[in-house]
């Protein structure tokens, strides 16, 4: 019984880190259509801020969400503005350029973390790093207890966001139907610049979670993304309820998967529940709601 | 289409022009020898320690006179850690830069897919990392290995293990690929020679967060020993979640590779004290030189070296005396040399014999270390250790419980 | 159209004699990994620029092929070369199973459930060790020494594929997969079975990739999962060798192979040794500058976009030429155009 609650604990605390990354990607697809390939490497730039305060400025980790948030607040809405929204008005035979343009952006900005820090694997490690506590004989991770409680308040602001700010309400009029935001008088190019700041600190926040219990290197977007777009899917495109439990679930079922079935095949849970998802569920848990 | 057509001629007319241009190498001043390893990946810091090495031994070399009075170059090669462009690099040092031999070969597979290319051209190919024991099993005459094949890493464990540890139950938790698949298997039949009960074994993909699942079901498997083999990242954070889950066999023992790293100890903290793990060298050794290397490397580049650095510097010495002792340099007769090759090196007596399936395979005895303070102290043979190992371990006092 | 038969003539001399002409085995290998990615960008190109189903999954066709090859070899013990005959023929089968499962999907859902599809490929390949070896991959012996037959194996499989996909596109089939690309409803409306078309068009693609894949078990004696199903690179690749040369192109993708391999290995090796080292290290960096730079002044890449590049580099502007401003603004072209 112990191992089984000891999996479920696991799988549930690293399922709100994934939650955080799932709901930027969400955001994103679900007002843009974007699928953003680079979603993993904005977490990786987060976390190498992260790495610099603390290795520069010894600031904490948890601190320093408030300086990677906006940061990456920030560079989404450049790559956006600069980057992606000029796509826009390219008429071309593919509407898939976007994507590819996040794939481009991914390597640029790995191969440029590459360039100032080199390949070498960083940690931040911290006093309360490996620091655990005891339920019923279940192991808590203590950064990983507060990251969970942390991607549930983060959740509730964005909800919150969403649903009682004007700006809010403007993105999810988006997310909706363009054409009838842009009649309502919604700017859509602005929307969109912010939507992609968005869904950036919202995994820029996941990334500062992470650094404690994880490390750091290049190439550490990549699985994320991977991640992300299940999350995304599995939840349904566009709700951020949906990324929630979607990043739960996945949480779960890889930490089960990795008991039950065996660690090698932890990856493969994921996207065996993806395809299925995609496939018999196209709208995500989202349809199984009203939310 | 006009479009394409043009533009495909530009493109080759450019590529002929290159060829052309960058024709035949310029003639033979220095020696060149190719050495591929992995400079850019996630294999890179390791092939940078080896690549600071064959620059050490490089420069001391050619110093001391070279190669029979002539200049001997490394040209080493990035092959960025992936099998096909390993074998691309190998083929662009032998057939563009005519190099007389390879050397270097860090990852299995690519070493695996390199060895392939310079067998099929008959060009001596000397291996100082790549372990995996199929590498040498072929009857592949133009290649030769100097460090121990992955089946023999554990080799020093067996006397500590029969006549220290003793323990009756095992796991084995090993990364998915080449490296750790063979690993495991090897420990696996050494623990049968010794008599040792093998409760489980689990591959895993590198690179992943939480192994809490598969530690879980060690913990509830309560063996003596727990045998992992790992990179660096996944070992500290496999000693870490260990140390959360309280999960306390009677010994962690790692089968080198990352365990032997000071980036282990520097990541992994207090959960990496105490633990023992296999290695293929250690400075302590009275091999002659070996102390002088680690602090040559050190006052060079300002940071520990480790056994794969010995390897490449070792290596670098043993390509230095095989091309001197050649009779011209063709590639038989490199080989051949290499084949006669009996010298003492910081890593450890290097003399290519047959034994079992294997062929120009040099064979060493391992060692034992382990973590006390944060330091790697070697600690069997306990004839060569200055060090007494610690065990038993009360893990959970080590730990801060 | 006397001087493009005589453009043609001189680039199938030159192509063909290439290999005698330059004896460096190092720009042959090149030049034969231009010539597969050819084939590979080419097959895209079928499903995705013409028949608008993009896919990022084609390593699994590729992957499919190659193993095939490699199996029969290593495990049967016949010779890899009959992976070249049935490469092709197991990656459709394996295409046909992908587009039952993701065709039904539509746009990005698509383009996820095939990067899935693929990685989960990729994954069964580590993990069914006693088909595949696992990550210790299959390691053959080459059968020839030199590279000269593999060379012209390469070139004639890039001419096939030309030919072929430049007679399909010419053909009613051509039509209807343009028409399914562009609005997929409307084609079904005027009677089109849109379902076979997506499946014609997947198996002929996934029939090339997969010999490109035997192809390369053969030529380069060694494959591994993370090798030949690779999602960066492999699909990417061949979605970018498609977007740089020119989607919905016979010539793009063949144009995009050249310039793609040609630049990679300019950068790795600091071009060719003539660079300082550190310019090989950012081989990576000059790729993904390229790809951003592509996507955002030539969308349609270098064939689609030839006219905006020779303005550019020309500066004498053809003024009201009906065909250069319809492609510039990125319509598609008509099936009849090469």
């Amino acid at each position: 019984m112990t191992v089984f609650l000891q999996t479920l604990v696991s799988g549930l605390l690293i399922g709100g880190i994934y939650a955080l990354i799932g709901m930027g990607m969400t955001l994103i697809m679900g007002v843009m259509g974007i699928i953003n390939l680079a979603h993993g490497q904005l977490m990786m730039v987060a976390m190498y801020i992260t790495y610099a305060a603390y290795t520069f400025f010894h600031l904490d980790p948890y601190l320093a969400l408030f300086v990677a948030m906006p940061g990456l607040f920030l560079l989404g809405c450049a790559i956006q503005k600069y980057l992606l929204n000029p796509l826009m008005d390219v008429e071309t035979i593919i509407p898939q350029n976007q994507v590819l343009m996040t794939v481009g952006i991914a390597i640029v900005l790995t191969e440029i973390a590459r360039f100032i820090f080199s390949s070498t694997y960083l940690s931040v490690r911290t006093g309360y790093s490996t620091k655990v506590f005891f339920l019923g004989g279940v192991s808590f991770n203590w950064p990983m207890t507060i990251a969970f409680l942390l991607a549930v308040a983060l959740t509730v602001a964005l909800f919150w966001f969403l649903l009682k700010t004007d700006l809010g309400r403007s993105i999810r009029a988006v997310a909706q139907d363009k054409e009838a935001a842009i009649l309502m008088g919604v700017n859509s190019r602005r929307i969109t610049i912010i939507t992609y700041g968005l869904g950036a600190g919202l995994v820029a926040a996941a990334g500062c979670l992470l650094i404690p219990i994880f490390y750091l290197f290049p190439d550490i977007g990549r699985p994320f993304t991977t991640k992300a777009f299940v999350i995304t899917i599995l939840g349904g495109m566009g709700s951020t309820v949906g990324a929630i439990f979607g990043g739960l679930t996945l949480g779960i079922a890889e930490s089960l998967g990795a008991t039950y079935i065996g660690m090698s095949y932890k990856e493969m849970v994921g996207l065996i529940i993806f395809l299925t998802v995609l496939i018999f569920l196209p709208g995500g848990l989202k349809r199984l709601t009203k939310v | 289409m006009r479009k394409g057509l043009a533009g495909i001629t530009l493109i080759l007319t450019g590529l002929v022009m290159c060829a052309f241009l960058m024709g035949p190498a310029l003639a033979q001043e220095t020696l060149k020898v190719g050495i591929v390893l992995p400079l850019t990946g996630d294999q890179a810091k390791f092939g940078e320690i080896e690549k600071q090495s064959f620059d050490l031994a490089l420069e001391e070399i050619n110093a001391a006179g070279g190669v029979n009075g002539k200049k001997l170059e490394f040209l080493i090669e990035d092959d960025t850690g992936r099998p096909e462009i390993g074998r691309s690099v190998a083929e662009k040092l032998i057939t563009k830069d005519q190099v007389v031999m390879l050397g270097g070969g860090y990852a299995s597979s690519t070493t695996y897919a390199v060895a392939g290319v310079a067998q099929q051209n008959r060009v001596p190919f000397l291996i100082n990392t790549g372990s995996a024991d199929d590498i040498t099993e072929k009857k592949w005459d133009y290649i030769f290995r100097i460090n121990p094949p992955v089946s023999e890493y554990a080799s020093g464990l067996e006397t500590f293990l029969a006549e220290v540890v003793k323990p009756q139950s095992a796991v084995i938790l090993h990364e998915n690929t080449l490296f750790g698949t063979k690993g495991a298997e090897a420990f696996k039949k050494d623990c049968e020679k010794l008599g040792i009960k093998v409760l489980m074994t689990e591959g895993y993909e590198a690179g992943g967060i939480d192994f809490k699942p598969v530690l879980i079901k060690v913990k509830q498997a309560n063996p003596d020993i727990i045998y992992m083999i790992s990179y660096v990242m996944d070992a500290s954070l496999l000693m870490r979640q260990s140390r959360e889950l309280k999960l306390a066999p009677k010994l962690f023992i790692g089968g080198a590779a990352g365990f032997t790293l000071p980036e282990f100890a520097k990541n992994a903290g207090a959960a990496a004290e105490n633990v023992v793990s296999a290695t293929l060298w250690h400075q302590v050794l009275p091999l002659p030189g070996s102390m002088e290397y680690f602090d040559k490397f050190k006052k060079k580049y300002n940071k520990d070296t480790d056994y794969h650095g010995a390897e490449a510097y070792a290596a670098a010495y043993v390509i230095a005396d095989a091309l001197k002792r050649a009779k011209s340099l063709k590639a038989d007769d490199i080989k051949q040399s290499l084949k006669e090759t009996d010298l003492m090196t910081v890593f450890g007596p290097v003399k290519f014999i047959s034994y079992g399936k294997k062929t120009n395979q040099n064979k060493l005895t391992t060692y034992v270390v382990q973590w006390q303070d944060g330091k790697m102290q070697l600690i069997w043979p306990a004839n060569l250790s200055k060090v007494k190992y610690v065990y038993p371990v009360d893990w959970l006092k080590v730990w801060g419980y | 159209m006397k001087r493009n038969q005589i453009i043609n003539a001189v680039l199938a001399l030159v192509f063909l004699l290439f290999p005698l002409a330059v004896t460096s085995d190092y720009y042959r290998h090149l030049a034969i990994l231009a010539l597969m990615w050819v084939v590979i960008g080419g097959s895209w190109n079928l499903l995705a620029g013409y028949t608008g189903q993009i896919s990022f999954g084609h390593a699994i066709f590729f992957g499919t092929g190659a193993y095939a090859a490699g199996i029969l070899a290593d495990k049967l013990g016949l010779s890899a070369w009959w992976g070249l005959a049935l490469g092709g023929p197991a990656a459709v089968l394996m295409g046909l199973v992908i587009g039952f499962i993701c065709f039904r999907l539509r746009g990005p859902y698509f383009a996820l459930a095939t990067i899935a599809a693929g990685e989960i490929c990729r994954l069964i390949a580590v993990n069914w060790e006693s088909m595949t070896n696992g990550m210790v991959g299959i390691l053959l012996i080459q059968s020839f020494r030199s590279k000269v037959p593999y060379y012209y194996l390469a070139l004639a499989l890039a001419g096939a594929s030309l030919l072929v996909f430049s007679l399909v596109m010419k053909s009613k089939w051509g039509f209807y997969f343009v028409s399914i690309r562009e609005d997929q409803d409307a084609a079904e409306s005027l009677g089109i079975n849109a379902s076979l078309y997506k499946n014609l068009s997947l198996a002929i693609s996934a029939f090339f990739t997969g010999t490109a894949g035997a192809f390369y078990m053969n030529y380069m004696a060694f494959i591994d999962p993370e090798v030949v199903f690779s999602l960066p690179y492999i699909s990417i690749m061949a979605i970018l060798v498609a977007i740089i040369g020119g989607v919905a192109t016979i010539w793009g993708p063949a144009v995009g192979a050249f310039i793609m391999v040609g630049i990679q290995e300019t950068f790795r090796s600091a071009i060719f040794g003539l660079a300082p080292k550190w310019v090989s290290q950012s081989h990576a960096l000059v790729f993904g500058l390229i790809v951003i730079f592509v996507i955002l002044y030539l969308a349609n890449g270098v064939v689609g976009d030839w006219p905006k590049i020779k303005r550019l580099l020309v500066r004498s502007p053809k003024t009201g030429d009906a065909t250069w401003l319809s492609l510039k603004r990125g319509k598609s072209e008509r099936p009849s155009e090469g």
